[in-house]
């Protein structure tokens, strides 16, 4: 029978994935998506319950998720299950690795939380005195975060500060802050820490994903063709040009091999899988620095505290409820001289209900509590950026291979004193902050998850003008291999302290234009 | 057939924000390279499907509502530790079930009966230590202790947790963290506090504690 032939191989449909079939099928580019999982059907698939109806009342089989800390017994069927798709660590670095491998990837569960990077991120390595700078600036990026954010609806408070750029937001009518936000928010600008408002992606009917919102138009051009349950495994080079020429791929359901011949390779599989099926194919590497410099952002620092007048029921109405954020305030210049480099946001929220383990009680005395200081929380906990090292990589282990004999990745990525001590400041700041509002602190930590656990990952394949240093071009282009393409999050430089998808929706349309240009001109 | 008009449903929606709409007016390339039209058999389409037709479907009852739990796990003496723990740490509140009518205790035999060795060996040893700490300071098992007396014993070994994932590293503060977070949630998942939920015109919250949305298996691979 024949085939079908494509331009482009597009390996994962998640945001990245979905915005590179859009973009290139819009300029009549014909593409192939394959994506290593099945589609979910919203209405067949799920189905509203009560714990006690599931096998394990919503505890989850034990020991399947270990590293998915956002895994309960409801969603536990959404994740990657980490039997079929291991990854091996060292045993003192636990490494979170929270993947998604249904059509859509990680777009259909992600909270929508949406930053533009700043200039402190992209040029970084001016203000921390170390590190590199990205190879493009704000000013590259603004136009596709401009187009990125209308599509997905973005909406947000404009503020004019640098070290949080503006962007093009929907407009919402916030409520009037409560008074307990409003005496929050005296004390942080007393101090000269911008309070502001979180910045979200409404899309569609809550849905701010590529199956709604890039998929159906990038369909609906005749120019595109998706293949669900089929797992790249390695990308084939012609050995005459050394350059990509398709892709080894098996079904996901009968081990088929099967083989597919493309022009060109844009890996969208997500930062870490898009590194690990390079490395499987031993191409793109020159540089050495293939799988290093793997960030993600740090959770897990929280002060939580409560306050008096509205204890036992008795907060007056217009007191509770509501929420703050504050972006970056820490070394926004070069004068601010602290015991660590970068910085992090922190988000408040306030009207919550005090949780069991804040208090060492139990029994009908636990209660009591719990029923006292209920609605009488305010909560704050932060995203602090890590710094991107050489040494926290991944690299393939070849001992160990997934369900379909596919080497699998080795993780291996470790905090330093610079994220011990960020964190410290983070806790004992918004402590302090609390104390000034005349709050009782419940509880507070500095400790931070393990890598991983902000579902943030970037950084395995840096871009960069020198390719000595760099795996990508500043176009997403690979420096060895001019017509591979990787458009998720592997690119970043730095990880910034912001959710990274704002940022790689964009990268992914800036390097999707670019390659359609190049192939237009017959450059690629 | 479902999933196609799924996606057509998904073409039809006057709504789907184009990128072509916000997108620069750049003019389109010509594409590199013509795609060939492939051929694809089509389904033959039947009036009738072949097999049974109006297959009924038929009423049938939850499990829970049949049978006892009849639990096997814990050595007699462990399992009457920890039912102890659940009327200490869960008693029935306000118009709540406690841990003992939830049948926690009975529920938690299954839970860690099934679980990894790490979470069997640290149960163990907590209902172990407990009893024979019990046995020591009071020269019986902790499951006779009074209230005052398990008190004694329970209180300095519970310790604030900023976040439900929190651990202390020392054994036995760890198995207490652990179930009276274990003996809290299955109580709270429990049919008789649904029940009770709803008899009392509360409603539950979403998510892990309560009810929310459950994802199948999608498109399982077969375990053969
Ligand atoms: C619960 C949750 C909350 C989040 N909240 C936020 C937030 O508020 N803000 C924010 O900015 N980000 C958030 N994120 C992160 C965000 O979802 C990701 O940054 C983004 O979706 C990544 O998109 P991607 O296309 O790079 O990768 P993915 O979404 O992971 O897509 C990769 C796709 O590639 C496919 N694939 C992988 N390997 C192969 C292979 N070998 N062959 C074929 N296909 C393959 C997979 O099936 C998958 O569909 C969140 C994530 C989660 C899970």
């Amino acid at each position: 029978m024949p085939v079908k032939t494509y331009d482009v191989l597009i390996v994962g449909s998640g945001h990245s994935g979905g915005m590179a079939a859009n973009i290139l099928t819009s300029k009549g580019i014909s593409c192939l998506m394959l994506n290593a999982g099945p589609e979910a059907d919203y209405e067949k698939d799920r189905a509203l319950k009560h714990a006690y109806e599931l096998p394990y009342r919503g505890f989850d089989k034990p020991g399947r998720l270990p590293h998915v800390f956002q895994a309960n017994e409801f969603n536990a069927n959404q994740w990657v299950d980490e039997k079929e798709v291991p990854y091996t660590c060292p045993s003192d670095a636990p490494y979170n690795w929270v993947r998604v491998r249904l059509l859509g990837g990680r777009s259909l569960f992600w909270a929508r939380q949406s930053f533009r990077l700043s200039n402190l991120e992209f040029k970084a390595a001016e203000i921390d005195g170390e590190g590199e700078n990205w190879p493009i600036s704000l000013e590259d990026l603004a136009p596709y975060y401009s187009r990125v954010e209308k599509i997905f609806r973005v909406a947000g408070r404009k503020e004019g500060w640098p070290q949080f750029p503006d962007g093009d937001f929907v407009e919402i009518n916030y409520p009037p802050d409560t008074d307990s936000i409003k005496r929050f928010t005296q004390i942080a600008t007393k101090q000269g820490v911008g309070v502001s408002k979180w910045r979200s992606a409404l899309g569609k009917d809550g849905l701010a994903s590529s199956i709604n919102l890039l998929l159906p138009d990038a369909l609906a051009t005749g120019k595109l063709d998706i293949v669900e349950n089929a797992i790249v495994r390695e990308i084939s080079v012609d050995k005459n040009t050394g350059l990509a020429n398709g892709a080894h791929f098996v079904d996901r359901h009968s081990g088929r091999e099967m083989h597919v011949k493309t022009r060109v390779v844009v890996l969208a599989a997500g930062c870490l899988e898009s590194t690990r099926l390079l490395l499987n194919s031993k191409i793109g590497n020159s540089s050495g620095v293939m799988g290093h410099y793997l960030v993600d952002q740090m959770y897990g620092v929280s002060v939580v505290a409560s306050v008096p007048e509205a204890r036992d029921g008795k907060a007056p109405p217009g007191l509770m409820g509501g929420n703050a954020f504050i972006p970056r305030f820490r070394n926004l210049s070069k004068k601010d001289k602290r015991n660590f480099i970068k910085g992090y946001c922190v988000g408040i929220s306030s009207g919550g209900n005090a949780n069991a383990n804040f208090f060492p009680l139990y029994g009908e005395e636990l209660q009591a509590k719990l029923d006292s200081y209920a609605n009488s929380c305010v909560s704050g906990s932060i995203f602090g950026e890590r710094v991107a090292r050489y040494e926290n990589h991944v690299r393939i282990d070849s001992e160990v291979k997934d369900r379909w004999g596919i080497p699998v990745l080795h993780i291996e990525a470790r905090d330093t004193d610079n994220e011990r001590n960020l964190c410290k400041d983070a806790a004992d700041t918004i402590e302090e902050w609390f104390h000034d509002a005349g709050w009782e602190i419940i509880c507070k930590t500095d400790r931070v998850n393990p890598p991983g656990y902000s579902i943030h990952e970037v950084g395995t394949c840096r871009m960069g003008d020198d390719p000595k240093k760099s795996v990508l071009n500043k176009w997403c282009q690979s420096h060895d291999v001019k017509n591979i393409f990787v458009v998720d999050g592997a690119s970043f430089v730095t990880c910034g302290w912001q959710n990274p998808t704002m940022t790689i929706l964009s990268l992914s349309m800036r390097a999707s234009e670019y390659l359609a240009e190049q192939m237009r001109t017959n450059a690629v | 057939m479902k999933r196609r008009n799924f996606v057509q449903n998904l073409l039809l929606a006057p709504v789907a924000p184009a990128v072509a709409a916000a997108a620069t007016q750049t003019p389109s390339p010509q594409p590199a390279i013509h795609q060939k039209p492939a051929t694809e058999p089509k389904t033959p389409v039947r009036e009738r499907p072949w097999g049974p037709h109006d297959v009924p479907k038929l009423d049938l009852t939850g499990v829970d509502l049949t049978g006892q739990p009849a639990p096997h796990y814990f050595t007699a003496a462990q399992f009457a530790t920890l039912r102890k723990l659940g009327a200490l740490f869960v008693p029935p509140l306000k118009s709540n079930p406690g841990a003992l009518e939830a049948q926690a205790p009975e529920f938690l035999d299954f839970l860690i009966g099934a679980s990894p060795d790490d979470r069997q060996n640290l149960y163990r040893f907590g209902l172990d230590s407990l009893d024979s700490q019990s046995r020591d300071q009071f020269q019986k098992p902790f499951c006779d202790l009074d209230a005052q007396q398990a008190d004694r014993i329970l209180r300095p070994l519970l310790v604030v947790r900023p976040w439900a994932e929190d651990f202390p590293s020392d054994p036995l503060q760890k198995f207490i963290a652990q179930v009276h977070e274990d003996l809290r949630t299955a109580t709270m998942n429990s049919r008789e506090w649904a029940a009770a939920s709803e008899k009392s015109g509360r409603h539950f919250t979403r998510g892990f504690r309560g009810s929310g949305y459950y994802w199948f298996p999608i498109d399982p691979i077969s375990q053969g």
